[in-house]
């Protein structure tokens, strides 16, 4: 059986990427996946080879064949998303706001609005030293729909059965709103970064009151710590409330960020190596 | 005029900046961030007034429905299920548009409103004005539709600032919409340069005008860098400094401690407000 860790934060910025590469870097055998599939970072850190590229496919949005329609209006009332307007020639226009629902090809007499394929992005399988990465490229803009982060999970599983690989590694969206659950379904494990701050702090109960809703068991680690014991204790209080265990701590160090910045990961700084290996014995 | 602040990464600065910026020219506060909002660790609001905001969803009647199924084969937004002969709604994925209502045969649906979060409104003693957060139930899809909400009610006369969402999809550019002057917050790291280009092309194709703040600064020289070879340049660069650090954990807002910051910040925004 495969093994899914999800790593997530709640708060962005929390340093989900970095713990993710670090850990990735140093297991035998991984499916990496990156599910921040609109400011996707993890590929930056892991040194890959692209295999294939897939276009994705979003929600089908309204298209008006301008040669049946008449102008008569009922799209605009059956838009709950003022998505549609008529311009002062009387066309019809769809523009970005629409959400998909086909309200409007429905109630056109005309059978003139068509639900059409827009494409969202593309998707990549890559090889790694270690294993494989999926990553992905939304269209700047486009809906941010978990239906993507479930596809790219669903191609991980299949190679991780495939190629018989025992886990799976998760970078998460930041947030906790649909595409962090679409994160967090189905794994055996959430790790989550907390940052020492007041709002990692508040960032990280939203989130492992979400963890908590489907009975995921969570771990913790604390990261940029060593400036404030109070919001420290509080985290960790916190992560008793809510069932998690903190099993690491990673202090607010000036060399991390500028390790970062020659691509280096934690599992690359001799410091923290064996701060690294020691969590993922934890995990794994 | 309204002055969105946004990064596409997450972690750049967007609260700590947008804190900062309304303190400086006590602006009206929109926090957007629905789904982790934190500037009332900095604003300090008192809150006063806690607003539900709704959406509508549908709800079946049990005499009429035959359970034929045909609303649960067109939800576009697979909201809708079947079991037996029992429809349900899976409320977190609704998006309220209505088609279930106009294909039943039986009339069998009407529509309620159904709460998708909060708006939390207090006057901040810090900024000299209102602060308004957006609470997103946890879960719920609908983060867009409430930033949406919260934006009509800016009163595009006033000062506002908005402290929008992190990435790059539709709830950030809804948050950068309304915006008259963008603030875009850039870390400059391989992450948060990559992110901010993203950012950069959306405020771009919206014709937006906009300024680029550099956080988080390890050194002027790497700014230099990684702006190299880019037409629009950073107006302003904040250094990586532990007392910045210190004073953003405290719960401090930074150009109210540090007389750099708002004199920066009032120096890069000020000619924007007369422009407009």
């Amino acid at each position: 059986m495969t093994r899914q860790i999800s790593i997530l934060s709640g708060k962005g910025g929390a340093g989900k990427t970095s713990v993710t590469a670090s850990i990735i870097k140093m297991m035998d055998s991984v499916v990496a996946v990156d599910a921040d599939v609109n400011a996707s970072n993890l590929p930056i850190l892991l040194p890959y080879t692209q295999q294939s590229t897939t276009a994705y496919f979003g929600m089908d949005i309204a298209q008006v064949d301008h040669d049946q329609c008449t102008g008569c209006g009922a799209c605009l009332t059956a838009c709950q998303f003022d998505a549609i307007s008529q311009n002062e020639e009387g066309r019809i226009l769809i523009d970005s706001d629409c959400e998909g629902c086909a309200a409007c090809a429905f109630v056109c007499p005309e059978n003139a609005i068509n639900m059409v394929k827009r494409k969202g992005g593309d998707w990549y399988v890559s090889s790694m030293d270690n294993g494989y990465l999926i990553h992905a490229d939304l269209i700047p803009g486009e809906d941010n729909s978990g239906k993507l982060i479930t596809k790219i999970r669903s191609e991980a599983s299949a190679i991780a059965k495939e190629k018989d690989i025992a886990y799976i590694v998760i970078d998460g969206p930041p947030g906790t709103s649909c595409q962090a659950i679409s994160s967090i379904t189905g794994v055996d494990l959430v790790l989550a970064v907390v940052e020492e701050s007041l709002s990692g702090l508040s960032d990280y109960r939203r989130l492992a009151e979400l963890i908590q809703k489907f009975s995921i068991p969570h771990f913790v680690l604390l990261n940029k710590a060593g400036f404030s014991p109070e919001v420290e204790n509080k985290i960790i209080l916190s992560a008793d409330e809510f069932g998690g265990k903190v099993i690491g701590r990673i202090p607010f160090d000036h060399n991390i960020p500028q390790a970062l910045q020659s691509l280096k990961s934690l599992a690359d700084m001799d410091k923290y190596k064996d701060t690294i290996a020691e969590l993922l014995k934890q995990i794994t | 005029m309204i002055i969105s602040v946004v990064s596409g990464k997450g972690g750049a600065g967007k609260t700590t900046l947008a804190a900062s910026i309304a303190q400086v020219f006590e602006a009206e506060f929109y926090d957007l961030d629905v789904d982790a909002p934190n500037a009332e660790y900095f604003l300090k609001p008192d809150f006063s007034s806690k607003v539900q905001i709704t959406q509508p969803v549908p709800v079946f009647s049990e005499e009429l429905c035959d359970g034929c199924g045909i609303c649960t084969k067109e939800c576009r937004f697979h909201a809708l299920y079947r079991i037996l002969k029992t429809v349900y709604l899976s409320e977190p994925l609704c998006h309220g548009c209505g088609l279930c209502k106009m294909v039943c045969p039986q009339q069998a649906i009407s529509y309620q409103n159904s709460s998708v979060g909060d708006i939390r409104s207090g006057y901040s003693q810090r900024t000299k004005n209102m602060v308004h957060v957006g609470d997103l139930m946890i879960g719920s899809t609908r983060g867009t539709y409430l930033i949406s909400e919260m934006v009509k009610k800016i009163d595009p006369v006033k000062l506002s600032v908005i402290d929008g969402p992190p990435g790059n999809s539709c709830a950030a550019v809804a948050a950068i919409k309304p915006a008259d002057l963008v603030i875009l917050v850039v870390e400059p790291t391989p992450f948060g340069f990559h992110d901010m280009q993203q950012t950069e092309q959306i405020v771009q194709q919206m014709g937006k005008r906009y300024l680029i703040v550099a956080n988080k600064a390890m050194s002027d020289a790497s700014v230099k860098e990684y702006f190299a070879n880019k037409p629009k340049q950073a107006a302003l660069t904040i250094s990586l400094d532990d007392r910045y650090h210190k004073a953003n954990l405290q719960g401090e807002i930074l150009s109210q401690q540090f007389a750099e910051i708002h004199r920066g910040l009032h120096q890069i925004i000020s000619p924007e407000l007369i422009k407009s």
